[in-house]
């Protein structure tokens, strides 16, 4: 580690690659007191996501819920973007590097545009756009989609006739700001910083190259980025699901999977992870977007749905209609001029079938670009076989490259929460070297004086969201726009089609100041996601945050009332109504900021605990580990072996031992959490260590508590000791006490006590680590015989190639169903296990020296009670809710506390030690910031009407109101902080005494009562 | 009827990746894109290049070098050709004609027999072909079986 003096690192990272990765590790670090420069090579940041209609498996709309963070990234003082724009060296050492970045000429001055769009309107030249895939077209000067972020175009100079042939300009003279710049060069720029995140993604698989699969021979063959756009509401279709070659609504449409992945023959063997699951996501939407009866059929190998609800998701698609057929597609052929396709394939037993449909989506893998491959050449990072970035099992975002740091697919195929996961951890590692430097680049943003509105008659501006087609497809947006003209107070009135979106931003911001408005009513989406960046927008333009109302047409009304659009509209209205109602009452109102005790509490000493509180203490907080056992170590103590080699043991020991000579991290073993209160930035916790009840003051909570390996019932488990567990094996074969020569059968059983009725998902590592045991016994005596019976062989990533080396020396896979499930036969003398081999016809019958079962992983048996304590959910199967399942996926919903390895999901040790790092990094924000703001959502006491009866603090669930003295007097008295705004006071005060902040009696009356006549 | 894996010669899969040809066997995932590529499992169902692989990897030693179906692969590379494995099951069946000669399973005039049968299916085929190829473009409406049984005439 660079050893200078820290005051000399430059509090500045460079984050190249403008995809969700990039995006987030730049909030992350902008949030954290750096200055952060964000390099994109397109003309806008937003990446592969941004191409997405939706995100799996919530289906939540991608623009949706990326569009804040995108206008986030363009408006927060410490990101620059530098898009349309590549990075050609970084020379230096982690602390001091030196990064020439080339930016290509705009051709557009980025000072005076405005993102009018006039220009692109007036271009005649046109071309296949590349972010429709070219199903859509883009003109010569461009912008690469309605919501880019810079919201400022740049010129095709291979296309523009000016450049070609010195003729046209149109833009020139159309340009109302003079903003074209056709003499402007491309420029190299020289930036310092302190480290570096590559993020730079990956492209799909071309599958032109597939004659089989006939794409680019009959136009309705698509890939499935092709069939997003198709799909997406700001799409070439807008959202109209048809085929390309007659423009007719597909009736039946057929998935392909692993199309360039787990494939030798084209040099692409690894399983690219996401596509069964944007599959089964495309499948389920699909049906969204047409009138017709849709007949979808998913063509597939093994079912990789390891994620977390991933599986819920695969049994929700089987609900509603769509197959799913266990074969890999031979060909694809024309049926005559109808355009519609035969696919031809193995069918039911072992039977040539033939399926006719309208439409074959090939499901494409992943694969690093050939930029980005010259890339990590020019920037001295190691690639992998496959031409991903190399990371070490032990450090997942760590390149080979000190000071240079690795997130999402270009690290490995991955979907979109692991992805952020990596990204939040990559900015926390290189906070962890630059934190000398913390807030010594960093820009304060500057806002407008607060307007005085005081004495104003209410000027309402009311913004109708269609929400691309979530809410305009249901309700009449515009009837809804007309209704609110018409009440009073409502002095301006516009729909848009994303009122996210930063143009969308621009334009509320220039209505406010052009009408003076003083109240904004937005009808969208819900607050809880977007009410945030609205409040932001509207005090930029000088507007009190708490002058603002938001109506959830689309959660509260579109989305579930999407077969009845009359009735949906007319509650879009009663329901817009209602919130101008409010909007004419409401007030503005003050935030509260409040110190943070700089101090981080660990809950769980295991090896993400562990991960998570070195992390921490790395970036100079000091931390609390509480183990609730005598021993540090967790399940990490019961593995030996893992894919790639690596000694576990030794880098177990090694974790312990720098955990407890940490000056910073305090271990308490024998530890339980018994009481926890107060909110981000200052809880208290009372813990018992032993017999002694210890406080402990800190500022966020991360929780580890782990998981444990399920207890067999099944397959007589416990009847015979030739029945063991996978980590069983893996203790005797460490310890040496199985000798791997003795036994000639083995047979291992995956599945055991996951994906079953109780517990329906899937505990993700175990298929791995059967194949890796497998290949450890196979090694010891090559003469064994080892059979694995699976229902589906989830070995992920770059995990596909051992399974390839397991088959190759010969291990033996053989698949059964839930309604054929291996039967194991015990008598006295031997163990048999029967089971039907479907790939042979046959039953097959082993006798097994020795029965390995692939045991799941159960919640922590102690979750629920610590739910409780910390105030947080968790979810049907047990494991911790996080705030929302993509882009926030080790935040709990409540702030300060936050979640890393088998408390979130089963997942093997490499992730949850990267889901650590995220933790600590996410979990350092607030910690670095040193305060919090609180919404001034909190009750108030009117001590002239409070008789101080106590009630409200006796039913006060969060302990955030409290009976004090006042000159021998009791009166009630609001603790801000601990406040959470429910409002339980505020209705049992019998002298209504207590008011809610934004949420007055006489406002939330008018609101229901406008409702209620509506 | 049910399968008894500890009876079975588990070295069998060794030994045809031994062969020349055979190497891949033991990548197969059984994806089943052999069989529906295969013009002969298409006639005959009990031909499945799927299955045979995974008798051989089972150990089925007796019942696949003694059984028919290996004679019946007309080598037309179908398989091979988009095998996600590069498994090469028709250089497998290759090696497995070859260990069954070997192993005494079937008479070289059997495999010779064979050999002559693919010539004389070559010869049939260019006959039949070259009798319809002149009214291709207006497109022949006749008995195939005639066509066949007149071409065999003139062989």
């Amino acid at each position: 580690m660079d050893k200078q003096n820290g005051n000399d690192r430059i509090g500045a990272i460079l984050v190249v690659g403008g995809g969700i990765g990039g995006i987030q590790a730049a909030l992350d670090l902008a949030e954290s007191g750096y200055y952060v420069y964000l390099v994109e090579k397109s003309p806008s940041i937003g990446g592969v996501m941004a191409q997405l209609d939706k995100t799996f498996p919530t289906c939540d709309c991608s623009i949706c819920i990326l569009s804040p963070k995108l206008v986030e990234c363009g408006r927060h003082p410490n990101i620059k973007l530098i898009t349309y724009s590549e990075v050609l060296t970084v020379e230096g050492q982690p602390g001091h590097f030196r990064a020439v970045i080339l930016k290509h000429a705009r051709s557009v001055n980025e000072s005076l545009c405005t993102g009018c769009g006039i220009c692109q309107e007036k271009c005649p030249w046109s071309t296949p756009s590349e972010f429709e895939q070219g199903l859509g077209k883009r003109k010569a000067i461009y912008v690469p989609y309605a919501q880019a972020i810079p919201n400022m175009p740049v010129i095709d100079r291979k296309l523009c006739a000016y450049f070609l042939k010195g003729t046209c300009r149109a833009c020139v003279k159309f340009c109302p700001r003079g903003a074209i710049d056709l003499d402007q060069v491309d420029q190299t720029i020289e930036v310092n910083v302190g480290a570096v995140i590559i993020s730079i993604g990956f492209d799909e698989f071309d599958p032109a190259s597939l004659f089989n699969y006939g794409y680019r021979k009959y136009p309705n063959v698509v890939t499935s980025i092709e069939f997003e756009r198709i799909l997406s509401a700001s799409g070439p279709f807008s959202g109209e699901l048809v085929r390309l070659s007659d423009r007719k609504p597909p009736k039946r449409i057929a998935w392909l999977q692993c199309v360039g992945s787990r494939d030798e023959s084209l040099g692409y063997p690894y399983c690219s992870s996401a596509c069964c699951t944007y599959a089964i996501k495309q499948a389920i939407v699909a049906k969204e977007h047409t009138p017709v009866e849709l007949e979808e059929t998913i063509f597939f190998m093994d079912m990789r749905t390891q994620g977390k609800d991933f599986d819920r998701f695969y049994e929700r698609a089987k609900r509603e209609g769509v197959a799913f057929v266990r074969a890999k597609v031979y060909e694809v052929q024309e049926a005559g001029s109808t355009g519609n396709l035969i696919v031809k394939y193995l069918g039911e037993n072992d039977k040539l079938t033939t399926y006719e449909c309208d439409m074959v989506v090939l499901s494409v893998g992943f694969h690093p670009s050939r930029e980005s491959i010259v890339l990590a050449k020019k920037l001295g990072i190691q690639l992998n076989p496959y031409g991903f970035c190399y990371t070490d099992m032990f450090s997942p975002v760590e390149t080979s490259r000190p000071g240079f740091f690795v997130a999402g697919v270009y690290q490995g195929p991955k979907d979109i929460p692991e992805t952020v996961m990596q990204a939040n951890g990559a900015a926390g590692r290189a906070s962890v070297i630059l934190a000398p430097a913390r807030n010594t680049l960093t820009k304060k943003k500057k806002y407008s004086m607060e307007k005085d509105i005081q004495g104003e008659k209410p000027r309402i501006g009311v913004f109708v969201c269609h929400c691309g087609i979530n809410i305009g497809g249901v309700v009449n947006v515009a009837e809804v726009a007309e209704y609110a003209r018409t009440l009073s107070d409502v002095v301006y009135v516009e729909d848009n089609l994303y009122t996210c979106s930063q143009d969308t931003q621009e334009k509320i911001k220039a209505t406010i100041r052009e009408h003076n408005l003083n109240r904004i009513v937005v009808a969208s989406c819900s607050p809880r996601t977007h009410e945030p960046l609205f409040q932001e927008t509207i005090r930029e333009a000088g507007l009190n945050r708490y002058l603002f109302e938001m109506a959830n047409i689309r959660d509260q009304c579109s989305w579930v009332h999407r077969d009845r659009p009359e009735e949906a509209t007319q509650k879009a209205k009663a329901l817009v109504g209602g919130s101008i109602a409010k909007a004419r009452l409401i007030s503005p109102l003050r935030e509260i900021t409040i110190p943070v005790v700089p101090k981080g509490l660990v809950i769980g000493g295991g090896i993400a605990g562990m991960t998570a509180a070195l992390e921490l203490a790395n970036q100079g907080f000091e931390c609390f580990l509480i183990e609730k056992t005598d021993k540090l170590g967790g399940n990490v103590r019961r593995v030996h072996y893992t894919l790639d080699g690596s000694d576990v043991s030794t880098f177990l020991n090694e974790t312990i031992a720098k955990v407890e000579q940490n000056e910073l991290i305090h271990v308490y073993k024998n530890a339980a959490i018994q009481e926890v209160s107060g909110y981000v930035g200052n809880f208290k916790s009372r813990v018992l260590v032993k017999d002694e009840d210890i406080v402990l003051e800190h500022g966020v909570i991360i929780v580890a508590t782990g998981g444990n390996e399920y207890h067999a019932s099944e397959y007589l488990y416990g009847k015979s000791d030739r029945l063991i567990t996978q980590l069983e094996l893996e203790e005797k074969l460490a310890a040496g006490t199985l000798n791997g020569k003795k036994f000639k059968n083995i047979l291992m059983i995956q599945c055991v006590g996951s994906r079953t009725e109780e517990r329906p998902y899937c505990s993700k590592l175990c298929c791995a680590q059967a194949v890796k045991n497998a290949m450890i016994i196979m090694e010891m005596n090559p003469s064994a015989n080892i059979y694995i019976l699976y229902k589906d062989l989830r070995t992920y990533g770059f995990k596909e190639e051992i399974y390839q080396k397991a088959r190759k020396m010969g291990v033996i896979f053989i698949r059964y169903t839930d309604e054929n499930k291996p039967e194991v036969i015990h008598d006295n003398v031997s163990i048999k296990v029967k089971v039907l081999d479907e790939v042979l016809g046959e039953d097959v019958l082993i006798e097994p020296d020795l029965v390995v079962l692939s045991c799941g992983i159960v919640p922590n048996e102690d979750s629920k009670a610590l739910a409780k304590t910390l105030r947080v959910t968790l979810n049907e199967d047990g494991f911790f809710l996080e705030a929302h399942v993509k882009l926030r996926p080790v935040d709990f919903a409540t702030d300060g506390i936050f979640m890393a390895g088998l408390a979130h999901s089963p997942k093997p040790m490499e992730e949850s030690i990267a889901q650590a790092l995220a933790a600590a990094g996410r979990a350092a924000i607030p910690l670095a910031k040193g305060f919090v703001s609180v919404e001034p959502i909190v009750s108030h006491v009117d001590e002239a009407a409070c008789i101080g009866c106590g009630l409200c603090a006796s039913i006060c669930p969060f302990a955030a109101i409290r009976l004090v003295s006042r000159d021998g007097v009791h009166k009630a008295e609001t603790i801000a902080a601990s406040c959470k705004g429910c409002g339980l006071c505020a209705a049992s005060c019998p002298q209504l005494a207590i008011t809610m902040g934004h949420f007055r009696s006489e406002e939330l009356t008018a609101q229901i009562e406008t409702l209620a006549t509506a | 009827m049910t399968v008894v894996l500890n009876e079975l010669d588990t070295n069998f899969k060794y030994d045809v990746a031994n062969e020349p040809g055979g190497e891949n066997i033991k990548l197969c995932f059984a994806c089943g894109l052999c069989t529906a590529s295969c013009p002969v499992a298409d006639i005959d169902q009990k031909f499945n290049p799927r299955r045979i692989i995974r008798m051989v990897l089972l150990g089925m030693r007796k019942e696949v070098l003694s059984s028919d179906t290996i004679w019946f692969c007309i080598q037309c590379y179908s398989c091979q050709a988009h095998c996600p494995q590069n498994v090469d099951f028709a250089d497998i069946m290759k090696a497995l004609r070859s260990i069954a000669v070997r192993e005494e399973h079937v008479a070289p005039s059997f495999v010779e027999k064979v050999k002559e049968i693919d010539v004389l299916c070559q010869k049939l085929r260019h006959e039949m072909v070259s009798t319809v190829i002149d009214s291709r473009s207006k497109g022949w409406e006749g008995e195939l079986s005639k066509l066949a049984v007149d071409a065999v005439k003139r062989l």
